[in-house]
């Protein structure tokens, strides 16, 4: 990778007006660069490449903010545990949301069985990021923003609520409860 | 009936020749190779890392399901399927390079290389 010269511009929330998030630092972040850019290419509807990035950084800006937010309002002690980097926060909550096990359709016979079956990271992943975007696209209030309910999505999975991981731990029940079918694998 | 060469053609004209009663062959497709294999039935397997998956799941339904209290046996359940895809890995990688090639492979290289059918 070449050298680059990044230069971040410090968000200091000492008023209470805020100054602009360096837009370049978001995409110059390397070591969230391919998660990001995966997250960003699956938002994206009809190619448009534009529209699914701003709705990325907008929803990175209004994490960010939603955290200075609460640092600001949380009393000394708990300063400390409130993470304020967006991209600690989006890469926990996506970690959070990926499921364990998987199932799959196996036919025996003339039934057709749900398998628990172990993933591969690369699928964990795509799971985890569709499940969030399907979850704000359909279960949301239709007047909100797509940045506003991705921010409030990540943050909830962040703390490990919400639907999503609801939806992966309905995932983990499935498996367990079809843990005799473990047999029919032949991989 | 393993003949090899020039025999071919004879053996061939005797098993379609009627001199010697009915015919042994009757071809309804004319007698000509294809540039494919026919796809073996590959052995089953068993199915891997299955000890490791059940302790995950008896840790699951101690732990009502809590994966951050279950988190040793997520990540033993994690290596064994590593070790498995890299040992699956490992066979795919031998059986290329040993005796038998896989019907998919010589399918690849007879198509690169089909039977001529008409002269160029």
């Amino acid at each position: 990778m070449p050298e680059l010269e990044v230069t971040f511009t410090v968000t200091v929330m000492k008023s209470v007006t805020l100054q602009e998030v360096n837009l370049n630092s978001t995409l110059c972040n390397y070591y969230f660069f391919s998660v990001n850019s995966k997250f960003i290419n699956m938002i994206m509807q009809d190619g448009n490449k534009v529209l699914s990035t701003e709705i990325v950084t907008q929803t990175l800006e209004a994490i960010k903010r939603k955290q200075v937010e609460k640092y600001h309002k949380a009393p000394a002690a708990e300063r400390e545990a409130i993470e304020c980097n967006p991209y600690t926060i989006f890469h926990q909550a996506l970690e959070n949301c990926k499921p364990v096990i998987g199932l799959a359709n196996i036919q025996k016979g003339s039934r057709t069985y749900q398998v628990p079956i172990p993933l591969t990271e690369k699928r964990r992943r795509f799971l985890a990021m569709k499940w969030i975007i399907t979850e704000c696209r359909d279960n949301k209030h239709r007047r909100t923003h797509m940045y506003e309910k991705l921010s409030q999505e990540l943050l909830s999975a962040f703390a490990n609520e919400g639907n999503v991981i609801k939806r992966k731990h309905e995932l983990h029940k499935m498996a367990e409860a079809n843990r005799a079918y473990a047999h029919f694998r032949w991989w | 009936m393993a003949v090899t060469g020039a025999g071919i053609e004879a053996l061939l004209s005797r098993l379609l020749s009627r001199e010697r009663g009915k015919p042994i062959l009757r071809p309804n497709k004319p007698l000509v190779l294809k540039d494919e294999v026919a796809n073996k039935k590959t052995e089953k397997g068993e199915a891997s890392c299955i000890t490791e998956m059940s302790i995950l799941m008896a840790c699951w339904k101690k732990k009502d399901f809590n994966s951050s209290l279950c988190s040793k046996e997520i990540s033993d359940f994690y290596s064994c399927v590593g070790r498995a895809e890299r040992r699956k890995a490992r066979q795919q990688a031998a059986v290329g390079q040993g005796k038998k090639m896989l019907p998919k492979q010589a399918n690849v290289l007879l198509k690169r290389y089909p039977n001529l059918g008409k002269e160029i």
